[in-house]
């Protein structure tokens, strides 16, 4: 294969990577379902609040435990 | 140095010209459904000033502003002071139930497909518009709390006293 069949298969290959990904930009005004309390990591917020609450004074660990808001991206 | 003299004229261009295109942006087309289904257009209320708050009762600040913006509505009402409160939830069953039991003046409508917040370029919820009598937007709020009352006061009594 020559150098520029190379090339136009590597173009090929990266445009049906592209083409093929599933990712979709959701509008804020379209969030009311990751808003929902089921799409939450944690089902009991103040429960979370508090286990990272104490992460944090103990451990100096702070975020990652998803703590429940909007979803509309102002909390 | 002619250069340099150059290079800061155009960052000093530039700079100007983002700051003219952040105000009297023109509103949108907008004509939407009410309660019981008329047809509510925004430039339908041109000589009016009009707050149009993008909310949905999944959103929970927009659930402490939409009490707000109707005693706003209240307060100003009869000096020219309109208020849109576009619900964007995806089902109308949804914004019932929020409603349901709730005492409010202002127009609510309803807009599941989106329409309103594309054409305001929408970047969070809740956001407000401040549409004045020649139909541009003023001022914008994006989020809300109580502690901003004041400052929509003042942005309403300047524009409700601005010539038609």
């Amino acid at each position: 294969m020559t150098t520029t069949g190379r090339l136009m298969a590597v173009l090929a290959m990266l445009a049906l990577g592209a083409a093929s990904t599933a990712c979709a930009t959701v509008q804020p005004w379209q969030r009311g379902r990751l808003a929902n309390r089921c799409m939450q990591f944690s089902p009991d917020p103040a429960l979370t609040a508090f286990a990272g609450h104490w992460q944090e004074s103990r451990e100096g660990a702070a975020g990652g435990l998803g703590l429940q808001g909007g979803g509309c991206g102002c909390k | 140095m002619k250069f340099l003299q150059v290079l800061a004229a155009i960052a000093v261009l530039g700079s100007m010209s983002v700051a003219a295109s952040g105000g009297n942006r023109v509103a949108p087309t907008l004509s939407l459904p009410d309660r019981d289904g008329a047809t509510i257009s925004l430039q339908s209320l041109k000589g009016k000033v009009v707050l149009v708050d993008i909310w949905a009762s999944w959103c929970i600040p927009c659930r402490a502003a939409f009490p707000a913006y109707d005693s706003l509505y209240r307060q100003y009402r009869d000096q020219g002071f309109e208020v849109l409160a576009i619900n964007v939830d995806e089902t109308r069953s949804a914004a019932d139930r929020f409603l349901s039991g709730r005492e409010f003046q202002m127009r609510v409508l309803f807009d599941p497909a989106g329409v309103a917040p594309t054409g305001f370029n929408v970047r969070a919820m809740p956001t407000s518009y401040l549409v004045d009598k020649q139909g541009a937007i003023r001022f914008s709020h994006e989020g809300f709390t109580d502690k901003a009352l004041p400052q929509y006061r003042r942005e309403v009594e300047q524009l409700i006293q601005e010539a038609r």
